[in-house]
C-alpha cells in the first residue's frame, strides 16, 4: 500500500471547479436537459441523482463533449469549454459497462490514452505502472479485459481515465454492473482514489444509496431539471419537493389539512385522525389540504391514545438486522411503515397508536388532489 | 428410415447418372425440345406450341439451350437425355454424331416430307430452317461495307465488335475473313493475324450471346452475324442493315434430331412433321421471327438475301467435319492471340 | 458402488445422446457427400485422363494445361481481379458501413434495403444494366461528354477497369452485410471513450473500430474474393473475351470444345487457387481477431 501514497506528479495542483450555466439539451422536439445550473467546487464529488430518462446521462455526456447542447455553457475553472471537441476537453470517464477496449491487453488500455497524447518510451510504461499499482492490478498487466472479473475491469478502467491526468472525472454508472459486497468496495475505492488526487467528480447514478454514500453534494433530477442540489443529509432530511422526497429514502406519505395556522405554527389535521402542531410550511394558506411525510424511523408506536397520535391496525413485523420494520395501516387506510431498534425482549402489549418521535423532522407539502401519494 | 449400403448406393447411382439437371417428367402426350434462347423460344412458344396442340393434342415443353450447351447436357445424361429434340447448327450436329446422341431418322414418317427439297433429310435429322451469315452493320454511323476486308479498314475496323469460335456464325465468317488474306477452310491463321495487327482499334470482342447487346448499347456498330438477328434487331428498333459480303455470303442449315433414348419418339416424329409443315413455316417467316423456310410451298419474305432456297446453292458452305477436329485448337489460339 | 452406477448411466446417457445428435447430422452429411462431394471426386477423377473421349487414363490434360505459360497469366489475372475487386469493395465499403452505423434505425433500414437491392436482381439484369451504364453511349459516357469533360468517349467496357466498377457495385452486399453485423454489435461507449482519452477520430477508427470489425472486413473479403473470381457472366459480358480469366477457359473447354478433362484441370486450378487466397485471407484475419474470439 505504500505506492499509494500520492507523489506529486499524480496530484492534480487542486481540483478544477465545473460549472454548468443554464444548460439545455434537445432531441428534436424532446427537452432531455432543461435549463440545469450547478456549480461544482474544487474537489468535490457531486452525484446526479435520478430515474431512468431524467437527464442525468445526457448532462454527463454534456459535459464529456459527445453531445451538444441547445444552450448554455459548461466551465472548468471558470473557462468554457464548449467548443472543444471530446477528445480535447481533458476530461477521464468511467462508463457502466467500462467500455475497455477488449483486443487490447490491461497495460494497453491503461496506456491508450498516453499515447494518443503522443507520449513514447519508458515514461510511459512507467506512468502505466504506476497507475496499475494504484489499481492493485499490476499482476494483470498483460492480461485481455474479457480475463478479469468485473470489480478488476473497472478497476482498469478507472486506471485508464486517471492515467491522463484528466482535470474532471466522470462516473457514469460505475457501480450498477457489481454485485451488492464489491459495489461497497468499490464505492471505497474510487472515494479514496478521488480524495488522494482531489479531483472534481461527477457520479452519475440511480442508486440513493450510493449517492448518499459517496458524493459530497447531490442534484436530483427529474424531467430535465435540478429539483434539489444539496448535502445527502440536506436532502434525505429537507426534501424542497414531494419527488425529492420520494425518491430519496422510504417515507410515509398522510393526507391532510391545514385547520389553523398561528403565527409560525400550523395546526395540521390528518385524516388519519390527530392533529399536530407543526412549524408552517411557507406560502400554504390555513383550509389547505396538505401531505405530511414522515421517515419510518421518525415514527414511534404506543400501546396508549395520547392526543398527538392516532389509531393504527398493526400488520407484519419483520427484523431486518438490527432493525425491526413493521407495517400497519390508518383508519382512512394509509399504509405506514415504521422502524425501530430491534430489543432484546420483545413488547407484549398490543400498540396500537402512532405518533411522531420527539426528533422527528416531518415535511409538509401541498396536495392538490384528494389523496396524493408518489 | 432405414438405409442399407446397397440401397444407399443405388441412390448415389442414380443421381449420378442423372447428372445434376432437373428431370423434366413427360407427361401423357407431350414432348420435349429445345430451342435456341431468344428469337427461337419465342417463336415456337408463341407460334408452334399452339399448333401442335390443336393438331395432335400433344404439349410441347421447350427447353431454351444454345446447340454447344445441349450437347455438353446430352453427353453428361449418359443414355438418358433430359429432352427428345435437339436443335442444333452444322458444327454440333456433327459433335452429336460422332458422340452417338441421335436416334436413327427415318423420314418416311414425315407426312411433309414431299414439300422439302431432297437432300433436307438424312438417317439423323431434318433440315427445319436456312440461315445466312453475313455482315450488319449501322447505317447512320457508317458507310456500308462490301466485304470482310472492309472490316479491318477504318471506318468500320474502330467501330467493330467479334466473337470467336465458339458458334458457327463467328467460326464461318472468320474463316471467310482468313480466305481474303490466303488462309482456308483449314487455316484461320491469317485472319487472327490481321486482327490482331487492328485489335487496339476493334471495338468490341464480346462473347456470342453478348453482341446483339453490344450492337444495340452502340458499343460496336459493324459485326457479323446472321440474318435473323438483324431482324430482330430492327424489329427493336435499332438502326441495322445486313449486307452480304462481295465473296458471299455464308449460308447453312439448322437441322433437328431425335434424342437417342427418348421416351415419346412417336411424338417427336408429330413434331418434326409440325416444323416443316406450310402453316408452321410460314408463321415462322413473318416478322417478328423472320425464319428462312425449308417448305417448298412457302416463298421467302421480300427482304431476304435470296429470292429463293436454289439460289442458296450459290452461297458459301462450309464442310464442318473438317472444321469440327480444329476447333478447339482454333478456340485457344484466339483466346491467346486476343488477350490483353 | 452407487457412485460408479449413476457415473455409468450418465455416461450411458451422454453417449446415446451424443449419437443421437450424430444421427441428425446424417441427412445433411448424406446430401452434401451426394451433392457436393461425389461430383467433386468425379471432378478429379475425369482431369485424370488424356482425351476428350475420357478413354485413356492419364496425366496428359495437366501437363498440357500446366504446361502451357498462357495458364498461368490466365490464373494470376483472375486472382488479380478478385483482389482488385477486394480493395475497391473495401474502399467503398468501408465507410459506408462506418455511415451506416451513426444513421438513425430508420435510415439504416432504408440504406441496408439499399445495400440488400442487388441481391434481389438476377445477374444477368444486374451485369446488362452496367453495359448501358459503362457502355460508349452509356449514361457515364453521355454525361462527361455532355458536361464537356471529354470529347471522345471513354472505353469502360470491356476493359478491366470497368469490369471492376461493375463487380465492385455487384459483390458490394457480400462485403456490407458481414461488416454491418460486426460493427453494429460493436460498443458504441468505444468510440466515446477514446474520444475521451484524446484520441482523434482517425486514431479511433485506426486503433479501435478497424481491429474490432477486422472478423466482418475478413469475412465480407473471402466472399467478394470467392465471387468476383468466379463471376462469369460479369467477367465475361462486361469485359468481354479478351480479359481471359478461369470460368471461361472452363466454360470454353466443358461446353464448346468438350474436353472434359482439360475442364476439369482448369476448374481444380480455380478451386484452388480460390482456396489458397482465401485460407491465406482467413489466417490472417484469425491473427488479428484472436483476440475477440478468444
Amino acid at each position: 500500500m505504500q505506492a499509494l501514497a500520492p507523489t506529486p506528479q499524480q496530484v492534480a495542483p487542486a481540483g478544477r471547479t465545473l460549472d454548468v450555466d443554464n444548460l439545455t439539451v434537445r432531441y428534436g422536439a424532446a427537452v432531455a436537459v432543461d435549463g440545469v445550473a450547478l456549480g461544482i467546487e474544487p474537489g468535490e464529488v457531486v452525484a446526479l441523482l435520478g430515474p431512468s430518462g431524467c437527464g442525468k446521462t445526457t448532462l454527463l455526456r454534456v459535459i464529456a463533449g459527445f453531445v451538444r447542447q441547445a444552450g448554455g455553457r459548461v466551465l472548468v475553472d471558470g473557462t468554457a469549454i464548449d467548443h472543444l471537441p471530446a477528445n480535447q476537453r481533458n476530461v477521464g470517464i468511467v462508463f457502466q459497462n467500462y467500455a475497455l477496449f477488449p483486443h487490447m491487453t490491461v497495460a494497453e488500455n491503461v496506456a491508450y490514452g498516453l499515447r494518443a497524447r503522443g507520449q513514447r518510451g519508458p515514461s510511459v510504461d512507467q506512468r502505466v505502472e504506476r497507475m496499475l499499482e494504484m489499481v492493485q492490478l499490476g499482476a494483470f498487466r498483460a492480461r485481455l479485459p474479457r480475463q478479469l472479473s468485473g470489480g478488476q475491469q473497472q478497476r482498469v478502467a478507472l486506471a485508464r481515465a486517471l492515467a491522463v491526468e484528466p482535470s474532471i472525472l466522470l462516473l457514469d454508472e460505475p457501480f450498477a454492473a457489481l454485485d451488492r459486497n464489491l459495489r461497497l468496495d468499490m464505492q471505497i475505492e474510487v472515494k479514496r482514489l478521488q480524495r488522494q488526487l482531489g479531483l472534481t467528480t461527477i457520479l452519475v447514478t440511480h442508486d440513493q444509496d450510493e449517492a448518499m454514500s459517496v458524493a459530497d453534494r447531490i442534484a436530483v433530477m427529474n424531467r430535465g431539471k435540478v429539483e434539489q442540489f444539496d448535502t445527502p443529509v440536506a436532502i434525505y432530511d429537507r426534501p424542497k419537493t414531494l419527488f425529492v422526497n420520494g425518491f430519496i429514502g422510504t417515507t410515509n406519505l398522510l393526507p391532510g389539512k391545514i385547520a389553523a395556522v398561528v403565527g409560525d405554527t400550523a395546526m395540521v389535521e390528518l385524516g388519519a385522525g390527530a392533529t399536530l402542531r407543526l412549524p408552517a410550511p411557507q406560502g400554504i394558506a390555513a383550509g389547505s389540504p396538505v401531505v405530511l411525510s414522515v421517515r419510518p424511523e421518525q415514527l414511534v408506536l404506543s400501546p396508549i391514545a395520547t392526543t398527538d397520535s392516532w389509531a393504527i391496525e398493526p400488520g407484519l413485523s419483520l427484523p431486518l438486522g438490527s432493525q425491526l420494520i413493521h407495517e400497519a395501516r390508518t383508519v382512512d387506510g394509509a399504509a405506514l411503515k415504521i422502524v425501530e431498534p430491534r430489543r432484546h425482549t420483545p413488547t407484549e402489549v398490543p400498540r396500537r397508536f402512532c405518533a411522531l418521535a420527539t426528533d422527528a423532522r416531518p415535511s409538509l407539502f401541498p396536495r392538490s388532489t384528494p389523496t396524493a401519494t408518489e | 428410415m432405414i438405409f442399407n449400403r446397397r440401397s444407399l448406393l443405388a441412390g448415389v447411382t442414380a443421381l449420378g447418372g442423372a447428372s445434376f439437371l432437373p428431370g423434366i417428367a413427360h407427361a401423357k402426350g407431350s414432348v420435349i425440345a429445345t430451342t435456341y434462347p431468344g428469337t427461337w423460344e419465342d417463336a415456337y412458344r408463341t407460334v408452334v406450341a399452339p399448333m401442335l396442340k390443336k393438331k395432335d393434342d400433344i404439349d410441347l415443353e421447350l427447353a431454351p439451350l444454345f446447340a454447344m450447351d445441349q450437347i455438353g447436357k446430352a453427353k453428361a445424361a449418359r443414355g438418358a437425355p433430359p429432352f427428345d429434340v435437339f436443335v442444333l447448327d452444322p458444327g454440333p450436329r456433327i459433335v452429336g454424331l460422332e458422340g452417338g446422341l441421335f436416334e436413327k431418322f427415318d423420314a418416311t414418317k414425315l407426312g411433309n416430307l414431299s414439300k422439302l427439297p431432297a437432300g433436307f433429310t438424312d438417317d439423323v435429322g431434318v433440315h427445319v430452317s436456312a440461315q445466312v451469315v453475313g455482315i450488319a452493320y449501322n447505317p447512320k454511323k457508317l458507310p456500308a461495307p462490301k466485304g470482310w476486308g472492309d472490316l479491318l479498314k477504318d471506318p468500320w475496323v474502330s467501330r467493330l465488335g467479334i466473337t470467336g469460335f465458339q458458334t458457327t456464325f463467328g467460326t464461318s465468317s472468320l474463316i471467310e475473313l482468313s480466305k481474303l488474306f490466303g488462309g482456308s477452310l483449314t487455316n484461320v491463321d491469317p485472319a487472327l493475324v490481321e486482327l490482331k495487327k487492328v485489335l487496339p482499334k476493334i471495338a468490341a470482342v464480346g462473347l456470342p450471346a453478348a453482341m446483339p447487346g453490344l450492337f444495340q448499347q452502340g458499343q460496336c456498330d459493324v459485326m457479323y452475324t446472321n440474318t435473323q438477328t438483324v431482324a430482330t434487331l430492327k424489329g427493336k428498333g435499332v438502326d441495322v442493315e445486313f449486307v452480304k459480303p462481295e465473296s458471299g455470303a455464308i449460308t447453312f442449315f439448322t437441322t433437328m434430331h431425335i434424342a437417342k433414348g427418348s421416351g415419346d419418339i412417336g411424338n417427336a416424329y408429330k413434331y418434326l412433321d409440325l416444323v416443316i409443315s406450310k402453316e408452321a413455316q410460314e408463321a415462322l417467316t413473318k416478322p417478328p421471327y423472320n425464319f428462312l423456310p425449308v417448305n417448298k410451298d412457302v416463298p421467302l419474305a421480300a427482304d431476304m438475301p435470296m429470292k429463293n432456297l436454289d439460289e442458296m446453292a450459290n452461297y458459301v458452305q462450309h464442310d464442318w467435319a473438317k472444321i469440327n477436329p480444329l476447333r478447339a485448337a482454333w478456340i485457344e489460339k484466339f483466346n491467346k492471340e486476343m488477350a490483353k | 458402488m452407487t457412485s460408479a452406477v449413476v457415473t455409468a448411466e450418465i455416461y450411458g446417457e451422454r453417449r446415446s445422446l451424443r449419437l443421437a445428435e450424430w444421427q441428425l447430422a446424417l441427412p445433411l452429411a448424406l446430401a452434401f457427400a451426394a451433392l457436393f462431394l461425389a461430383p467433386l471426386l468425379l471432378l478429379v477423377a475425369t482431369s485424370f485422363f488424356n482425351d476428350d473421349k475420357i478413354t485413356e487414363p492419364g496425366f496428359a490434360s495437366w501437363a498440357k494445361f500446366f504446361g502451357d505459360p498462357f495458364n498461368y497469366k490466365v490464373i494470376a489475372d483472375t486472382l488479380l481481379l478478385g483482389l482488385k475487386t477486394v480493395c475497391a469493395t473495401v474502399i467503398v465499403g468501408y465507410p459506408l458501413a462506418l455511415v451506416y452505423m451513426d444513421l438513425s434505425p430508420r435510415l439504416q433500414k432504408v440504406l441496408l434495403f439499399i445495400i440488400i437491392m442487388p441481391m434481389l436482381l438476377s445477374v444477368v439484369v444486374r451485369t446488362f444494366a452496367w453495359i448501358v451504364v459503362l457502355g460508349r453511349e452509356g449514361v457515364v459516357n453521355q454525361a462527361l461528354l455532355g458536361l464537356g469533360v471529354i470529347s471522345e468517349p471513354l472505353r469502360l467496357l470491356q476493359t478491366e477497369l470497368g469490369l471492376v466498377i461493375s463487380l465492385t457495385q455487384i459483390e458490394m452486399p457480400l462485403m456490407l452485410l458481414p461488416l454491418i453485423s460486426v460493427m453494429s454489435r460493436l460498443d458504441p461507449n468505444l468510440r466515446d471513450a477514446s474520444a475521451a482519452l484524446g484520441a482523434s477520430r482517425w486514431r479511433t477508427l485506426f486503433t479501435v473500430i478497424v481491429p474490432l470489425s477486422a472478423p466482418g472486413l475478413v469475412a465480407g473479403c473471402l466472399l467478394v474474393f470467392a465471387s468476383s473470381t468466379t463471376a462469369f457472366i460479369s467477367q465475361t459480358v462486361i469485359g468481354g473475351v479478351r480479359l481471359i480469366y478461369l470460368p471461361l477457359v472452363i466454360w470454353q473447354q466443358s461446353l464448346v470444345v468438350y474436353h472434359w478433362p482439360l475442364a476439369a484441370v482448369a476448374s481444380l486450378s480455380l478451386v484452388v487457387s480460390v482456396l489458397t487466397v482465401i485460407a491465406a485471407l482467413s489466417y490472417l484475419g484469425r491473427r488479428s481477431s484472436r483476440h475477440l474470439q478468444g
